[in-house]
């Protein structure tokens, strides 16, 4: 574990911009990259001088209304507020938390409303997918989809295991319903959608992980075909962010997931070195988006 | 504060007035070239040339941004432009005195971009691939105001890559599409659109309405020239499901809307029953008789495209 991280952190840290955020490929710093080098740092056990930076970047980049832009130069705050939510549910003390609680609790998907499901039913709309449960959207106003329900899922389980909070829970596991509501014949997932004009569309391997990991710690369910699927899918999943979360899911489900390569040949992004870092660190016993 | 330059200030605000404008003004009648192309081979390179010398296109010492349509991968479908057509493009351009190609893509489904462009074989094609790449999912801003917009959109970020370029060429697929019937030019600038910002799939577009935005978009980018990738297109359940359907040709012109209206008319499709490109026309570029055609016309390489049974009403009739 130590060689893993002492091979691949010098390079997280490299990537630090003069601002403390990170970007996705080099470049200036946007939110959920810079969260995802913070929850690498955090599996690996740091806590020094980037660490800090990272953290007052988060802070300075937080907006009124609780929320965060993707990146500072963008007036909207969006599902990136769960990723920075994931860092500052792990800092005593850190100021913002509350507020970043407060805005994910007040976002759900559009498709979901009572007005316009009224809306659907009286123009007589034949709606495919599930909306009786309220998921969480990329960006307000819009329909929920699966990753940023599943991230906003993980970051309000985190705050409840400090602060339990009834309406919170409700949220969680509404939530929850709605990732089973859009999981995709063969068990897996893909964005979010499962069908459309009758046609079945299949789950990608990237995004089944993230989801099943997120249904991790809910109320009992047989996730067996889910489990089967990423089992299937991390025997030949390319990408390094798709074979993390896979890996932290099976992990979370009790199941052992065969050995990865000790570091990948090619990092292609912030993103898949930080995953990496965090997946390492779970099969550790140590995973950042559960503890 | 959001960046934004007069320039594209300008560029975005005479676009909609070309568009709104005041008046319906003689324009030039626009340009469509429609030549044989019946596999991806070597031959694509020298059709890509002429394609270039016929327009006339004129890119000295410009940056020019390929965007081609990257979506997804199943070997067995042709849901993406081919990357042998982007690297002749790429070749024809750069042959033409370009300043810099650059290829960028926002795919709206799958967030590792670079695993999807190598799934669809762009690294293996394309030399240096990840050097001349942007992704447009995760490039810098700016915030564009659009001026009467169709759309319940007031403004959108849009990728400085695409902003800035001195021509973008937009390299679509030939394909049926289950919401818009047909996706080709203009539908292709969903791409532009961050998906950093507005998630994946980018469904501030689809609240906002498909047609309506995507006329937007193309008010955004009036200077551009549009090459569509109809050697093997996708009929049926486009964009994603659908099934191959060899059209044999390669579509191409300055004024997106005549071009897209061409392809429709190959494809079997009545331009005309197209919202977005009722919306995004000007000049009647839909007509058939206000477009200058030049290479194979329409109606002789016209081979209908398979569509949802929601779409039957928007067959093109014969004659």
């Amino acid at each position: 574990m130590q060689l893993v991280f002492s091979s691949v952190l010098p390079s997280l840290r490299n990537a630090q911009n003069q601002d403390g955020g990170w970007g996705y490929r080099g470049g200036a710093s946007w939110t959920e990259p810079t969260a995802y080098a913070l929850l690498a740092l955090a599996a690996a056990g740091e806590s020094g001088e980037d660490v800090a930076r990272g953290l007052a970047f988060l802070a300075r980049t937080q907006r009124k209304d609780g929320g965060w832009p993707p990146h500072p130069s963008v007036d909207q705050s969006t599902w990136v507020t769960a990723m920075a939510l994931l860092v500052l549910a792990d800092q005593p003390g850190a100021t913002g938390s509350d507020d970043a609680n407060a805005w994910l609790m007040r976002q759900s998907g559009r498709e979901s409303g009572y007005l316009h499901r009224l809306r659907e039913w009286l123009l007589g709309v034949q709606v495919e997918e599930n909306v009786n449960y309220s998921g969480w959207p990329w960006y307000p106003g819009t329909a929920a989809w699966v990753t940023p329900t599943a991230l906003t899922i993980l970051a309000l389980e985190k705050v409840s295991r400090r602060k339990p909070d009834p309406a919170r829970r409700a949220r969680i596991e509404t939530g929850r319903e709605f990732l089973l509501s859009r999981m995709c014949r063969d068990g897996g997932w893909n964005y979010g959608s499962t069908r459309a004009l009758g046609f079945a569309y299949d789950s990608y391997p990237e995004t089944t992980g993230l989801p099943l990991l997120a249904l991790a710690g809910g109320r009992r369910r047989n996730l067996e075909k889910s489990l089967s699927c990423a089992e299937r899918y991390l025997a030949s999943c390319p990408s390094v962010e798709g074979r993390s979360w896979l890996e932290m899911a099976l992990l979370a489900h009790g199941r052992t997931p065969p050995p990865s390569a000790p570091i990948p040949p090619a990092f292609r992004n912030l993103i898949d070195t930080a995953l990496f870092v965090v997946a390492r660190a779970a099969a550790g016993g140590r995973n950042v988006f559960l503890s | 504060m959001p960046f934004i330059s007069r320039r594209h200030l300008l560029l975005a605000s005479a676009g909609t007035l070309g568009f709104t404008g005041c008046s319906r003004r003689p324009a030039a009648r626009p340009l469509v070239s429609v030549t044989l192309a019946s596999a991806y081979t070597q031959e694509l390179y020298d059709n890509f040339r002429r394609i270039l010398s016929e327009h006339k296109v004129q890119v000295r010492g410009k940056r020019v941004v390929l965007k081609p349509n990257l979506v997804d991968y199943d070997a067995a479908a042709p849901i993406n432009t081919h990357p042998l057509v982007v690297h002749a493009a790429m070749e024809a351009f750069s042959a033409l005195g370009a300043a810099e190609v650059r290829i960028a893509e926002g795919p709206g489904l799958r967030r590792d971009t670079l695993e999807l462009a190598e799934a669809a074989g762009y690294f293996q094609t394309v030399p240096g691939f990840e050097r001349i790449f942007t992704d447009l999912n995760v490039d810098q801003t700016s915030l564009v105001r659009l001026m009467r917009p169709n759309s319940r959109l007031e403004s959108l970020y849009l990728p400085r890559t695409a902003l800035g370029a001195g021509l973008l060429v937009s390299l679509p697929k030939m394909k049926t599409h289950h919401w818009a019937v047909a996706t080709l030019g203009i539908k292709n600038l969903f791409g532009l659109v961050p998906g950093g910002i507005y998630g994946w799939p980018k469904n501030i577009l689809h609240w906002a309405g498909i047609h309506e935005a995507a006329a937007d978009l193309h008010r955004v980018f009036p200077r551009s020239f549009t090459i569509v990738d109809g050697i093997v297109g996708m009929q049926g359940n486009g964009p994603l499901q659908g099934r191959p359907k060899a059209a044999g040709v390669i579509v191409a012109g300055p004024d997106t809307v005549a071009v897209d209206a061409t392809c429709c008319r190959i494809m079997g499709i009545d331009p005309q029953m197209v919202r977005y490109l009722r919306l995004a026309e000007t000049n009647d570029q839909t007509g058939e008789e206000w477009v200058r055609q030049i290479g194979e016309a329409p109606a002789r390489v016209r081979t209908d495209f398979e569509l949802l049974p929601v779409f039957s009403e928007y067959r093109l009739r014969r004659g």
